[in-house]
């Protein structure tokens, strides 16, 4: 491995406490984290520092388990074990609270916004996914709920460009929906691991989707278009490569860079992992490779793994211990 | 500590003195297993009035421990529930995971599994009690939250 | 074990797919022999469960059951409740209680009088396979029944012009104290039992002010077949084992509502519920086409009908409330007589919107909301003040009653949307008829109703809502 992540900066971001996932700012000036302590924060930096600029720790009655910002940058939405999900409006440097989205039974466990900016998807334990769509006046209105799995969702993706959405479940599948007619389906549903799959990742032309898995591996599943392959249908999703033995116990998370390619993971071993695909392999059956690993990334579980959306390289990890790394991984290749 | 040297005795046994290393490891991680049990065994039944250890619910024996690095340790803990078929076992890993989490005074890894055989959804529970999203969310709901308190609490705290 | 439910109750299901015997959550009463037992269970590989004391003895352990009222006035599950009820409420046992007349009719003092209500939207959904008329499939359905050894054969639809009637009045009633009393509007139409169930269980209190207090057409049924028919046989009302056909798997949730159990007979007003796929089970398992059944005339007694012709009422297949209560609040509130209603379509199909406007001013606003989102969107802007609505039919499925989850599914080659289309066309070919219009319902009132003072008839034509408390003991919370 001549590649490298290199440490440039960890912060305790949520002490005391969880830091359970990380997003940049679509134009990556900020970094918004949220953990146990029921608070987000955001992160900015000045001068050499990374220091926060905010904390926003009157929004919800329990663990922020996810942030979102959405594609315009102008809103965060924050997803909680409260069962609401919070969509706050910044306005230079300072956020309000627009709105709480209540709806599901229990922990919401996820929020994502559409590229377009007018949909938004949630999902919790509650086994549904609900898609609400955002209006001129920011109102928001719940426009469907699909309950496709049969356990805990943990995770919803959007697809880079489509309004196509990826859920994973405790219950080993993934999910991806279309609207039909006027509501939303599940149109097909991923099936591959053997426990829960934690999170998913698009990669930068969408053509792909990576998962992970408690099943201590990442699988690449490749929609299959018509005429590519004489047995399946438009539509459908194929495993076309599998990571595995490389994770020494569960990936929380996986994240596609969309300038490099690059596919980073987060686990339960502590360790934070760089992947790189091998050029040279065939496009129906892809390879990748262990480009970088630091096995002890942070001294307790690490939960998430964001990529800097402008500066190639730059990679953001949280951590069980609340604190937050920002490493710069360099390849060679 | 009577209970350390029949255990270092009966290891002698099976290696044999020329393994040195090993032994010491092995000593090692029963010690830890020891540790950890010591912990475990005052949590009380969330039901009776008893402890896990004086229901059986948990033994020595159940309790495994492997080195994952420089003072990191894996630890697997085998309970067996009292009633098979009774939601408790769900709650008596919950209290197994927070009070490990809250007193072990070293770093380690935690799994929790029921003994084979004692519980009809056997897979179901574990992956359950596995989950750290979900023993975490668990923990912010008051109800269970203070039951769990009160099965962890040490009776003379 | 899938579930029948509508997707409403699914959703408020916090469990996994369980069966009661299993993992329900309600605490037994264990009877402690001994302050400190220390014991411990084996499960042997046939299931059953033994304890295993410390002496080493073995005793079969007894398995928990829960009967369904357990389950209903539980907030655990409702996968626990529907195998109950697939056991209480099924067409098998609608068959044991035809065998039994069987033994002895002259001396079975368990003998019954078997009744059957078949529901509008379970005659289209079966003339549909059939390729009959709804009234053509009602009369040979009749037939069929009575070759059973069912003694009489029922209308909802009947009992429904007494649902639509009682809402009118309620809506009336409801509008003139909209000053004083906030909840008094929207009123929330109540003939959905999965929406009731859903309200009950997740908005409690909240909600519950706003929902129409009067009985759906199945329950209005109840109160006729074992308060009125009873009476005029002179029968016990525990002589009479009454059953409804439904669209619906949620209607057994409502019949074995304890509001709708007649505590001094010990019976309840509709004993058992199957929907219309269940009918289609029994006559394949009669070995039996619709379409090779002779034809019998409809019993007159209750039965929306004309001429051998079965009417239905205007407006949403889902039994038409917002038409009914629309047009006579146009009319009895602003005198405007509405001649067509225009529906608007709002966010998707299943809400869609109906004003009355008078110089730029909206007089009513009501609005059809069906299906699971709708019902959050509805709930949530009635939580921030924001809805503008004086009635709502609330339907928890998408489309309504006609798609119901009891009703029959499409066949090979045809999607669900056809199927839904030409189960629509057949429930609406069928003549309108007005409920006030109906000689019968008006002797009914005056005859049966009014004697017996506005208390009792406010009993038998209304019912009462229940929240439900959540569940605050740790050991029974899930996880």
């Amino acid at each position: 491995m001549k590649d490298t992540l290199a440490i440039l900066h960890r912060l305790s971001a949520h002490p005391e406490s969880r830091c359970w996932y990380v997003a940049w700012h679509p134009l990556g000036a900020l970094l918004a984290s949220c953990g146990g302590d029921r608070a987000v924060r955001i992160w900015g930096k000045e001068g050499d520092d990374w220091v926060c600029k905010c904390a926003l720790s009157d929004g919800h009655q329990r663990t922020v388990r996810k942030v979102a910002w959405s594609p315009c940058g102008h809103y965060l939405a924050s997803a909680s074990f409260d069962a609401t999900t919070c969509i706050w409006k910044m306005t230079n440097d300072d956020f309000e609270c627009l709105t709480v989205l209540e709806g599901h039974e229990n922990e919401v466990k996820c929020v994502a916004w559409a590229s377009s900016g007018h949909l938004l998807a949630t999902c919790s334990r509650d086994k549904s996914v609900w898609i609400w769509e955002v209006d001129e006046e920011d109102e928001y209105e719940c426009v469907s709920v699909v309950n496709s799995h049969t356990q805990d969702v943990k995770h919803v993706v959007w697809h880079p460009t489509q309004e196509l959405l990826a859920s994973a479940s405790y219950d080993n599948k993934v999910c991806i929906y279309k609207e039909e007619d006027d509501d939303w389906e599940c149109r097909a549903t991923l099936e591959g691991h053997t426990s829960t799959v934690w999170s998913l990742s698009f990669d930068p032309e969408g053509q792909r989707l990576a998962s992970c898995s408690d099943d201590r591996t990442v699988k690449i599943w490749k929609e299959c278009t018509s005429g590519e392959d004489e047995d399946s249908t438009d539509g459908a999703w194929k495993c076309v490569c599998t990571l595995s033995g490389f994770h020494g116990r569960t990936v929380y998370d996986v994240s596609w860079c969309h300038l490099t390619g690059a596919l980073a993971t987060a686990c339960g071993d502590d360790g934070v992992r760089v992947f790189k695909e091998d050029a040279a392999a065939d496009p129906r059956h892809p390879a990748f490779y262990l480009s970088a690993h630091v096995p002890k990334a942070h001294n307790q579980d690490v939960n998430c793994v964001a990529w800097h959306p402008k500066e190639a390289g730059l990679l953001a990890t949280c951590s069980d211990n609340g604190e937050i790394a920002i490493w710069n991984y360099q390849s060679d290749a | 500590m009577n209970i350390i040297s029949s255990v270092v005795s009966k290891v002698f046994q099976f290696y044999g003195p020329s393994n040195k290393n090993n032994v010491e490891r092995t000593t090692k991680m029963e010690e830890k297993a020891l540790e950890v049990y010591d912990v475990i065994r005052t949590i009380r039944d969330p039901e009776k009035p008893n402890t896990l250890e004086e229901l059986d619910v948990v033994t020595e024996k159940c309790v495994e421990v492997q080195e994952l690095g420089d003072d990191e340790y894996l630890i697997i803990i085998k309970f067996s529930p009292t009633v098979p078929h009774c939601s408790l076992a769900t709650l008596i890993g919950l209290c197994l995971q927070v009070k490990l989490q809250r007193c072990l005074p070293f770093k380690h890894k935690l799994e929790i599994y029921i003994a084979e055989g004692t519980h009809s959804t056997e897979e179901d529970i574990n992956k359950q009690i596995n989950d750290k999203e979900r023993v975490a969310a668990a923990m912010e709901n008051p109800n269970l939250r203070e039951i769990v308190e009160q099965c962890v609490t040490e009776p003379d705290d | 074990m899938a579930s029948n439910f509508s997707g409403v109750l699914q959703l408020t299901d916090l469990d996994d797919f369980i069966t009661p015997s299993q993992e329900c959550v309600k605490p037994l009463k264990l009877d402690n022999k001994q302050g400190r037992s220390v014991a411990k269970i084996q499960i042997e590989d046939d299931g059953n469960y033994f304890q295993v004391n410390q002496d080493g003895q073995m005793h079969k352990l007894e398995k928990a059951r829960i009967t369904l009222n357990d389950c209903l006035a539980c907030s655990g599950c409702i996968t626990s409740a529907e195998s109950i009820l697939i056991s209480q409420q099924s067409h098998e046992e609608l068959y044991r209680v035809l065998r039994q007349n069987k033994v002895m009719p002259s001396h079975n003092i368990e003998q019954k009088v078997v009744v059957v209500s078949l529901s509008p939207q379970s005659r289209a959904s079966l003339a549909a396979r059939y390729g009959l008329s709804s009234s053509d499939a009602a009369r040979r359905l009749t037939a069929f029944f009575k070759n059973l050894g069912v003694h009489y054969v029922f209308d909802t639809g009947f009992s429904r012009a007494f649902s639509l009637l009682e809402s009118q009045r309620e809506f009336l009633e409801r509008f003139s104290r909209k000053e004083e009393d906030k909840k008094s509007l929207p009123m929330l139409a109540s003939a959905c039992p999965g929406w009731i169930c859903y309200a009950e269980k997740t908005h409690g209190d909240f909600i519950l002010p706003y929902i129409s207090t009067t009985r759906s057409p199945q329950q209005m049924m109840g109160s006729l077949v074992k308060r009125f028919f009873s009476m005029q046989q002179a029968l016990e009302p525990q002589k009479i084992y009454h059953v409804t056909v439904m669209p619906c798997y949620d209607k057994k949730l409502e019949a074995s509502r304890p509001d709708f159990y007649l505590r001094e007979s010990e019976t309840r007003e509709v004993d058992c519920v199957i929907t219309s796929g269940e009918v289609l089970k029994m006559l394949e398992e009669e070995g039996v086409s619709l379409n090779y059944v002779n034809p019998a005339p409809l019993d007159t007694m209750f039965n929306n009908m004309c001429d051998e012709e079965l009417l239905c009422h205007a407006g949403s297949g889902s039994g038409g409330y917002l038409h009914h209560v629309y047009t006579h609040a146009a009319k009895q509130l602003f005198g405007v007589e509405v001649q067509e209603i225009t529906y608007k379509t709002l966010r998707n199909k299943d809400f869609q919107e109906v004003t009355l406007e008078k110089d730029g001013v909206v007089l009513l606003r009501f609005a059809a909301t069906y299906g699971f989102r709708n019902i959050q969107n509805l709930v949530q802007k009635l939580k921030r003040g924001k809805s503008l609505y004086h009635f709502v039919e609330v339907m928890a499925c998408p489309s309504g009653c006609l798609n119901g989850g009891g009703q029959l599914k499409p066949v090979a080659d045809q999607s669900n949307k056809e199927l839904l289309q030409q189960v629509d066309e057949l429930y609406r070919a069928e003549r309108v008829s007005a409920p006030e219009g109906d000689a019968r319902v008006v002797e009914l009132y005056r005859s049966w109703l009014e004697g017996m003072g506005e208390e009792q008839a406010q009993q038998l034509l209304h019912t009462q809502y229940h929240a439900v408390e959540k569940s605050t003991s740790g050991l029974t919370i899930k996880w």
